[in-house]
């Protein structure tokens, strides 16, 4: 009686905690296809009535999109790549290293991760702008790492302090150079985590603001382009807008559902 | 000598990393800091700027508001992502559909999740009509102000938006603890909150710091949400330095930054010591 | 097996993109010929449609000069100014900035002179205009497009309650407290979350002085806000130009002021035709208005300074002066400008137009945010944390000596 009983309780559970985390995206979602009269009231409602694709005509036929739908594609996709790079080696030879390095190494990333962006923005704006870096998709890319490479580590420190040194030790008796055993042996193992981290490089990279903001004059990322709207324009202008810089993300986290499996962040812990 | 001839590989990798984190953020962060200790008009070594910062009633209840939503955030967080994760960690039909609609708010930026929370807690959002619509309420409520009330609608944003992280996180966790030691509480006859508190939670002593941890620093910092949510209305020490910057104050603004540095890793050192007592963050083995 | 070959992959794209990336944008990126000016604008769309087909195509034809007129709102203008003038890049021309945020781009000394240029402002120019780009003697902005806040409000609400607009501050005081009685919550908001336009009306509609913070004028406004403040709604502490419309328009507050561009998103977007305008409302001694609007200023340090000022001229024609009216309802700082504005706009154009004959700038001094971080302070202490009025704002005067000592000393 007891087990039926869980059960029921717990199909309640999924069941609301699903609603929960689903419910505000399908609202942003219908707030952009809905028409005014629904939204701009004390009683909004929940259902959508009617499908009104007018403001989703107006951005794309505006042609506002897609300028910094490129940008932000291509800054994303650079951070993501340079960030592994750079990354991936560092925190393979950190965690080979002994413990105390590897603990101090650990205290200075989360330490730099401490101070609000505000704070580093300017400095790095004029830095920035002195090399002649603004606007161009490199110097976005360049800022971004500052936030990507602490965080990538973090992961990744823990993914290769999880691959024991034995795995490696026993390819160099078997006459791999290190070179060799690296390419061979801890890679191919690592590689799903380092994939992992990667995308959330990635993701992070695409919702940037505060850097994009400092760094940008004549051209947008997305992110840039919805507070434009937010700030300047229509309400359903701005569903739409928000609603597509939400869409790619939601795709990408459901194709790499099957890659992400949540072993790759437990080395984090390890 | 003979330690670099060992180790030049391992110096080769690393060093870009290093180069990019001392000289893009260490630096620029240790100007900002040194800033906070400059006079504002003479450039001089000075506390004016820290004295003149805590006659600001904005930045002493700055402080307040982001002490108060780290604690509320830390605490439904790890609460929820710990409930979610051992609802995943069991094995169920739709476990990847669920699995699905649980990650997807990891994506939506934080700006966009902002623009939602106004959607569902404004006067007239979505939120206070359910109410309405249930008849828990006759007149709607104005959720975002100052108070717990406000820092709890805030801080339920920032939830939404992490908790697919923390379910990942905690989960992992869930996964590394081996059945064979649950199999063996059962048949010594332990009840279910005995093998929560004497087993999962112990075990899942350095996940749980590790977590803890990596969103303190983020909570602490909260910017954008209540940037969108609440302006000025409920200052936070993040949103406080910016408001300093944008008047013409770097040297406040540097100032307050630096203050935030101190409370995070006040917060850090206390969780070590006194919760985690070396028992997952120090002990990288 | 396939999963490992499809990850490698990935990487292996990965790498690939960054070595371009590094090939493609490794090089500062050149700046184009001295003909091309760089000018920011904090613009909705359909004011960019007017400016990119009406206005600027207009100007290149005529001088030859290229205008890459950049979207930027006023808050942002500083940021980037900062960062190219600290690294001496130049990367703006013209500003065409909010003139309540000019004092501190003077102060930081980001603008140029242009005393000397003076008589390019047409003679036609009201007086007030004349002034507004000028501290402590020198002009930094020229007039360009003057603007003021006019009062929304819910006819379907007012009507509902019987309640007129307010004309005066007992009949605001009888408006937010019918409201409040009426539904139980504040529908009356201000803006008072950081920017001071709004309380320095209330304080020179008493007669009180936003330099001088402690005459009679200031506590007698400060003591009515006190009185005020809770029968307002609680948005009036997070009011910003962008989220009042959705206040406005989501029937969460019945009466707000905000800018006019407003009325293109609530009742052009929105299609809320029952929300109306009004100049405003008197204080014990006077109505005023606080300027708001555009001003032209050229950067300093600018290359292109003669085809910037050539482009201000422009600007500032009759000719540009009337289809910016005639387009976007913008009134002008002209006298000899004359058009009406037709259709539904209106009504709510005739309230801006009323509004700015009471509108005063705030004060032209370089301290300014300095004195905006203290008004805010003491309405904080005063209204919202509910002290006592006197007591606070001589607590207060050391505080405003100091800063007008030091712009002293900074001169």
């Amino acid at each position: 009686m007891t087990t039926r009983k869980l059960h029921f309780g717990r199909i309640i559970l999924i069941t609301v905690i699903s609603t929960l985390m689903v419910m505000p995206v399908y609202l942003l979602f219908k707030i952009s296809i809905s028409s005014p009269s629904e939204v701009l009231t004390q009683h909004p409602t929940f259902l959508i009535h009617h499908f009104d694709f007018s403001h989703w005509r107006d951005v794309f036929q505006s042609g506002n999109i897609w300028a910094p739908l490129e940008k932000s594609l291509i800054v994303a996709t650079g951070t993501m790549a340079l960030a592994t790079v750079i990354v991936a080696p560092a925190s393979y030879a950190i965690s080979r290293l002994s413990r105390k390095v590897r603990f101090g190494y650990i205290a200075a990333l989360f330490f730099t991760k401490m101070f609000p962006t505000v704070g580093i923005a300017l400095p790095i704006a004029i830095t920035f702008t002195r090399w002649g870096l603004v606007d161009s998709d490199f110097g976005l890319v360049m800022a971004h790492l500052i936030e990507e490479i602490p965080f990538m580590a973090w992961i990744l420190l823990s993914t290769f302090s999880a691959i024991p040194k034995a795995l490696e030790e026993a390819a160099l008796v078997d006459g791999a150079n290190r070179m060799q055993a690296l390419r061979y042996v801890v890679f191919p193992v690592a590689a799903q985590g380092i994939a992992v981290a990667a995308m959330y490089v990635w993701l992070n990279s695409w919702n940037e603001f505060t850097f994009a903001l400092y760094l940008s004059l004549t051209t947008k990322t997305l992110p840039l382009e919805v507070y434009y709207y937010v700030q300047r324009g229509g309400f359903f202008e701005t569903a739409a807008y928000s609603t597509l810089l939400a869409v790619p993300v939601i795709l990408i986290t459901f194709v790499l559902q099957r890659y992400l499996k949540s072993e790759y962040l437990s080395g984090a812990v390890k | 000598m003979r330690w670099l001839k060992k180790y030049y590989l391992e110096l080769l990798l690393v060093l870009p990393m290093t180069v990019y984190i001392l000289g893009f953020t260490l630096v620029p962060l240790i100007k900002t800091v040194i800033l906070g200790f400059q006079d504002r008009y003479t450039g001089k070594f000075s506390w004016s700027t820290y004295q003149a910062l805590f006659e600001r009633p904005d930045f002493i209840q700055s402080i307040g508001n982001t002490a108060g939503i780290s604690l509320i955030s830390l605490t439904i967080q790890m609460f929820l992502a710990f409930v979610i994760a051992n609802v995943l960690k069991q094995k169920f039909h739709g476990r990847a559909v669920v699995r699905s609609l649980v990650l997807m708010p990891m994506g939506i930026p934080t700006i966009v999740s902002g623009i939602i929370a106004l959607y569902i807690f404004g006067t007239s959002g979505y939120f206070n009509e359910l109410l309405l619509k249930l008849h828990l309420i006759t007149r709607p409520v104005q959720w975002l102000t100052e108070g717990f009330q406000g820092l709890l609608v805030i801080s339920l944003a920032d939830t939404w938006k992490v908790l697919p992280t923390l379910v990942l996180l905690l989960l992992a966790g869930l996964e590394g603890i081996s059945n064979e030691i649950y199999e063996a509480a059962a048949i010594d006859g332990a009840s279910r909150w005995q093998t929560l508190g004497r087993i999962t939670l112990p075990l899942l002593k350095p996940t749980i710091t590790m977590a803890v941890l990596f969103r303190a620093v983020d909570v602490f910092r909260i910017f954008e949400l209540p940037q969108v949510l609440v302006g000025q209305s409920v200052p936070f020490v993040a949103t406080f330095a910016y408001q300093e910057y944008n008047l013409n104050n770097p040297n406040g603004s540097g100032a307050a930054s630096t203050i935030l540095l101190a409370m995070i890793l006040t917060f850090a050192l206390l969780w070590l010591k006194f919760v985690d007592r070396g028992a997952g963050f120090a002990d990288q083995n | 097996m396939k999963k490992k070959i499809w990850l490698r992959g990935l990487v292996g794209v990965g790498v690939l993109a960054s070595l371009s990336l590094l090939v493609a944008c490794g090089g500062p990126t050149k700046k184009t010929a001295t003909s091309t000016l760089n000018v920011t604008m904090g613009l909705s769309d359909e004011e960019w449609k007017v400016m990119n087909q009406d206005v600027l195509p207009a100007f290149e034809k005529e001088s030859g000069i290229k205008v890459n007129a950049i979207q930027m709102e006023a808050a942002d203008v500083e940021k980037k100014l900062q960062a190219s003038v600290a690294a001496k890049r130049n990367d703006i021309d013209v500003i065409s900035q909010d003139v309540n945020t000019t004092a501190q781009l003077v102060a930081d000394g980001y603008m140029e002179d242009l005393s000397d240029q003076t008589k390019i402002i047409p003679s036609s120019t009201y007086p007030i205009q004349k002034q507004v780009g000028v501290f402590n003697g020198k002009t930094y902005f020229l007039p360009y497009r003057p603007n003021v806040e006019i009062n929304y409000y819910n006819k379907t609400k007012f009507d509902k309650y019987g309640l007129q607009p307010p004309t005066n501050w007992d009949e605001l005081l009888t408006v937010a407290k019918t409201l409040k009685a009426k539904e139980g919550i504040g529908r009356v908001a201000f803006k008072m979350s950081g920017d001071v336009i709004e309380l320095v009306e209330f304080i020179r509609s008493a007669g009180g002085d936003p330099l001088n913070l402690n005459d009679a004028g200031t506590v007698t406004a400060l003591t009515y806000l006190q009185k005020l403040m809770p029968y307002l709604s609680a948005d009036t502490l997070k009011g910003t130009f962008s989220t009042t419309n959705t206040f406005l328009a989501k029937d969460e507050v019945y009466y707000m002021p905000n800018w006019p561009f407003a009325t293109n998103i609530i009742v052009g977007d929105g299609g809320r035709k029952d929300i109306l305008a009004t100049s405003g409302f008197a204080g014990p001694k006077e109505q005023v208005k606080t300027l708001g609007g555009e001003v032209l200023g050229v950067v300093k340090g600018t290359k292109n300074k003669a085809a910037a000022l050539k482009f201000i001229k422009y600007l500032e024609t009759k000719q540009v002066q009337q289809l910016l009216l005639k387009k976007n309802g913008w009134p002008s700082f002209r006298a000899d400008v004359t058009g009406t504005v037709t259709g539904w706009q209106a009504p709510y154009y005739q309230a801006t137009d009323a509004a700015l004959k009471i509108a005063q700038p705030l004060p032209n001094v370089t301290y300014m945010p300095d004195v905006n971080k203290l008004i805010n302070d003491i309405f904080q202490e005063t209204c919202v944390q509910g002290k006592d009025v006197k007591t606070v704002l001589q607590d207060y005067q050391p505080k405003l000596a100091k800063i007008k000592a030091e712009a002293k000393k900074a001169q």
